[in-house]
């Protein structure tokens, strides 16, 4: 009796998850640099995102060329990116669960390094 | 959601695991036990730390399950995970190296097992500290 009432409590909380889900759609939005901007290799360039992770996410990794560079666990902020080699590169921000793992919320941007 | 339970029940034998490779060895370098009760608790130890491999594969085959891919973890946490697993292995060997020369040994080589032990456990769980904070 006292297993089927948790039985029944965790299909109830199961069936109420939707709900919440649907008003904490994530997102990942990069302000800055602009997609296909210009940044100068030598000077320490920043990132600046805002993050929603959702109900599944709970962080952020930064990722330089497919390389992670960085975690970040505020919400909204700026990045300052390390030296980058010449180059087109590819700047992207994913959010990740607990365990790390990315759950397929992400904005990338491509950058021409000088 | 179904993957935050997966995720929560491996994290409790995952916890679970990590109190036994450390408090057994801490409680029978303590206890002086007899060497069958020594013996049950080396198996024990044993049973623990193949818990703690089996937990730590199953993080990623939740992660598998229902992303596709592993945990993105770099630099200071894989050297973390590296220290753990090989903990984990060397417990393991111990235990089962101990177990085959359990007869005739003695009671000085069996506090050593116990150290060694108590070390490992200590050392992976000091590294799972970094693998949490630095993934």
């Amino acid at each position: 009796m006292y297993l089927a009432r948790i039985a029944l409590l965790a299909a109830l909380l199961w069936c109420l998850t939707p709900a919440w889900a649907a008003d904490e759609a994530a997102y990942v939005r990069i302000a800055e640099p602009p997609d296909g901007d210009t940044l100068d290799g030598f000077e320490p360039g920043k990132l600046v995102y805002a993050v929603r992770p959702g109900p599944k996410g709970d962080h952020v990794h930064v990722y330089v060329g497919g390389e992670e560079v960085g975690i970040l666990r505020q919400l909204e902020g700026s990045y300052t990116l390390g030296p980058l080699p010449p180059g087109r590169q590819t700047l992207c921000v994913k959010v990740v669960n607990k365990a790390h793992v990315p759950i397929g919320v992400e904005q990338c941007v491509e950058v021409n390094v000088e | 959601m179904p993957e935050n339970l997966a995720y929560a029940l491996i994290q409790l034998v995952h916890n679970f695991g990590a109190v036994a490779v450390i408090g057994v060895p801490a409680f029978a370098l303590r206890a002086e036990a007899s060497a069958d009760a020594d013996a049950r608790l080396r198996w024990l130890v044993g049973a623990a730390w193949a818990a703690q491999i089996a937990s730590g594969a199953g993080f990623g085959a939740v992660s598998l399950h229902y992303y596709g891919q592993l945990p993105d973890i770099h630099g200071v946490a894989v050297g973390a995970l590296y220290l753990k697993i090989a903990c984990a292995v060397a417990g393991l060997t111990l235990i089962a190296a101990a177990g085959a020369r359990a007869r005739g040994s003695s009671a000085g080589r069996g506090r050593l097992v116990w150290r060694v032990l108590l070390v490992l456990g200590t050392t992976a769980l000091a590294a799972a500290a970094f693998l949490r904070w630095f993934s």
